[in-house]
C-alpha cells in the first residue's frame, strides 16, 4: 500500500504507521491493531472447552461452485497427534504459522522423546508472532489461531493467540468475523463442566445464529474434535453427514425452545 | 580388529514371500563382547506398510529411529496422507548420505508393501547407497553365515505362514555363527492384511 507523505497536513497518526517496530504517540502498534482488522473479515472460528474434549467450529467462506474440493480445510489444521488449531484470517500466513507449529512439535518431540505440552507449542509460536512486531520492519501476520489439545499435565485445553503474540486459555471462545456476536452468545450459553455432546451443540447453535449465510449447510463450515480414545488422542473432523445431523438436532432444539 | 559397526552387535534378515514381506532381528544389546540387554529393540513399524530395521552402532540406530518418525509426522501432516515404501527408502539414503562425511554407523533395511500391494525390500551401507532385491536382504555382524542359510533355505512366492518359519531359521541359526548377535529373535510379517509379530527363543548365550 502507499507510503504516507512527509506533508505537514497528514494527518498524525499515520506517520506512525508504516514501520511496525514502533509505538504511536497512545502507545498503540497500528499495524498489529491493522492486522486484527484484516482478521475480522475471515471466516468465524470458535472453540468449546469441555470435560471430555475440544470442539473446533469454523465457517468458510471460500465456497464456490468453482472450487475444486480441496481434501484438506481451510481452517482447521493438524499441529502435531495431540494439538489441532482453528485459523481465521490470511490464509498464507496461516501456512507460514502452522508449517513452523508443526517443525517446534517435531523437534520438541525429537529432543524430549514425548509430545509437546500445548501451552509451550502456543507459546513458541506466539514468540515467532511477537518477533514480528518488534524486529525487521516485517508486518505481522494476519492470522488469529485457536489452539485445542491434551497432555498429560493439563489436560484437555483451548487457547487463542492473535498478531501481537498475546495469547491467552479459554474455555470458550472465537476469532474473525461476527466476534463480537458469537463471544456474547458464547458467555451466555456456555457452562462448565460441559460435555463434548453438549459443546458440539452449542458450537453449532451459535455458528448458525451468527453464521454470514442465512441457511447454513454441512459444506459451509468445518467442526471437529479432540478427545481421547483408548488413551490416545484423537483429532477427528466431522463429515457432513454428521454435520448435517448437528444442524437438524439445533434446529429441533430452538423449534421446541421458541415453542 | 575393532570396527565401529560391531561394537553394538546385531542381525537383521527380511524375505519377500506371496504379497508379503517379513523381517527379524536378534535381540542383543552388546558393548563390545559383554552382554548388557536382551530385548533390544531393531526393527521399527513407520506405519501399516513400512518396517525398517537398523543394525550397527546402537547410538545411531536410535537417533535415526526418531530422526525416521521426526520427517515420517511432518510429512503425513503436510500431504495428508502415510509415507509409501519407496518414498521412505528414498529419505533414508538421502539422511544417511547428508553426514557423508561423518556417516551414521548403520547399515539399515527397509520392508514393506508398495502402494500396489507388492513386496518391497531396501538394503543400504552407511552412506545410503539403496540395493533392491526380490528375494532376500540382510545387515549385520555376520553376514556371511546368514547368507548362506538364506542362499539354501529361500524360495519364491512363500506364504506369510511358511515365510516366517524359513526366516526364522535362517536368523536363529545364522546367528548362533556369531558371538555379537542372539539371544533370541523378532519376526514381523506384514501383509496387506496387518502386522503379525512373534517373539522367538533361541540360544540365550
Amino acid at each position: 500500500s502507499e507510503r504516507p507523505t512527509r506533508d505537514a497536513t497528514a494527518q498524525m497518526s499515520r506517520r506512525y504507521d508504516s514501520r511496525t517496530t514502533i509505538f504511536s504517540p497512545e502507545g498503540r502498534l497500528y499495524q498489529v491493531e491493522y492486522a486484527m482488522e484484516a482478521i475480522s473479515h475471515a471466516g468465524t472460528a470458535l472453540g468449546v472447552l469441555a470435560t471430555d474434549g475440544v470442539v473446533l467450529a469454523a465457517e468458510k467462506k471460500m465456497t464456490s461452485k468453482l472450487l475444486e474440493p480441496a481434501r484438506s480445510s481451510e481452517k482447521m489444521y493438524m499441529i502435531d497427534d495431540h494439538v489441532a488449531c482453528a485459523v481465521a484470517g490470511i490464509t498464507a500466513d496461516a501456512n507460514i504459522l502452522i508449517n513452523q507449529a508443526r517443525l517446534h512439535a517435531q523437534r520438541y518431540m525429537y529432543n524430549y522423546q514425548e509430545p509437546q505440552p500445548v501451552e509451550q507449542l502456543v507459546q513458541r509460536l506466539c514468540d515467532e508472532k511477537q518477533a514480528y512486531t518488534q524486529y525487521g520492519g516485517l508486518r505481522p501476520f494476519g492470522v488469529s489461531m485457536l489452539y485445542a489439545g491434551w497432555d498429560k499435565t493439563h489436560g484437555f485445553q483451548l487457547y487463542q493467540s492473535d498478531p501481537s503474540g498475546n495469547y491467552n486459555g479459554w474455555k470458550a471462545t472465537c476469532i474473525g468475523a461476527n466476534e463480537k456476536a458469537t463471544t456474547s452468545l458464547l458467555k451466555q450459553e456456555y457452562k462448565d463442566g460441559v460435555a463434548l455432546t453438549d459443546a458440539l451443540q452449542l458450537a453449532i447453535k451459535v455458528l448458525t445464529k451468527t453464521a454470514d449465510s442465512t441457511t447454513l449447510t454441512p459444506d459451509k463450515f468445518d467442526i471437529a474434535t479432540v478427545t481421547l480414545v483408548d488413551g490416545k488422542v484423537k483429532y477427528s473432523q466431522l463429515s457432513e453427514v454428521q454435520g448435517q445431523a448437528l444442524l437438524d438436532a439445533a434446529k429441533e432444539e430452538t423449534a421446541s425452545a421458541d415453542a | 580388529m575393532s570396527s565401529i559397526m560391531q561394537y553394538n552387535g546385531a542381525a537383521i534378515i527380511a524375505m519377500v514371500g506371496k504379497d508379503c514381506v517379513a523381517i527379524a532381528s536378534d535381540k542383543r544389546f552388546g558393548i563390545r563382547n559383554q552382554t548388557v540387554g536382551c530385548e533390544m529393540k531393531k526393527v521399527f513399524q513407520m506405519n501399516d506398510k513400512v518396517l525398517v530395521g537398523l543394525t550397527g552402532l546402537a547410538s545411531d540406530m536410535q537417533t535415526l529411529e526418531q530422526k525416521f518418525r521426526f520427517k515420517n509426522n511432518l510429512y503425513r501432516l503436510r500431504e495428508e496422507r502415510e509415507m509409501s515404501v519407496t518414498a521412505f527408502s528414498n529419505m533414508v539414503s538421502s539422511l544417511l548420505y547428508e553426514s557423508r562425511f561423518g556417516p551414521y554407523f548403520v547399515e539399515p533395511v527397509v520392508a514393506g508393501l508398495t502402494e500396489d500391494g507388492k513386496p518391497y525390500l531396501c538394503g543400504m551401507d552407511l552412506l545410503g547407497a539403496p540395493v533392491l532385491t526380490d528375494d532376500f536382504m540382510l545387515a549385520g555382524d555376520c553376514p556371511e553365515a546368514m547368507f548362506g542359510l538364506c542362499e539354501s533355505l529361500y524360495q519364491p512366492n512363500l506364504e506369510p505362514d511358511d515365510l516366517f518359519e524359513v526366516l526364522a531359521q535362517c536368523l536363529l541359526s545364522g546367528v548362533d555363527r556369531d558371538c555379537l548377535s542372539g539371544w533370541g529373535c523378532v519376526v514381523h510379517v506384514l501383509t496387506p492384511q496387518g502386522l503379525t509379530t512373534r517373539h522367538l527363543k533361541g540360544r540365550m548365550d
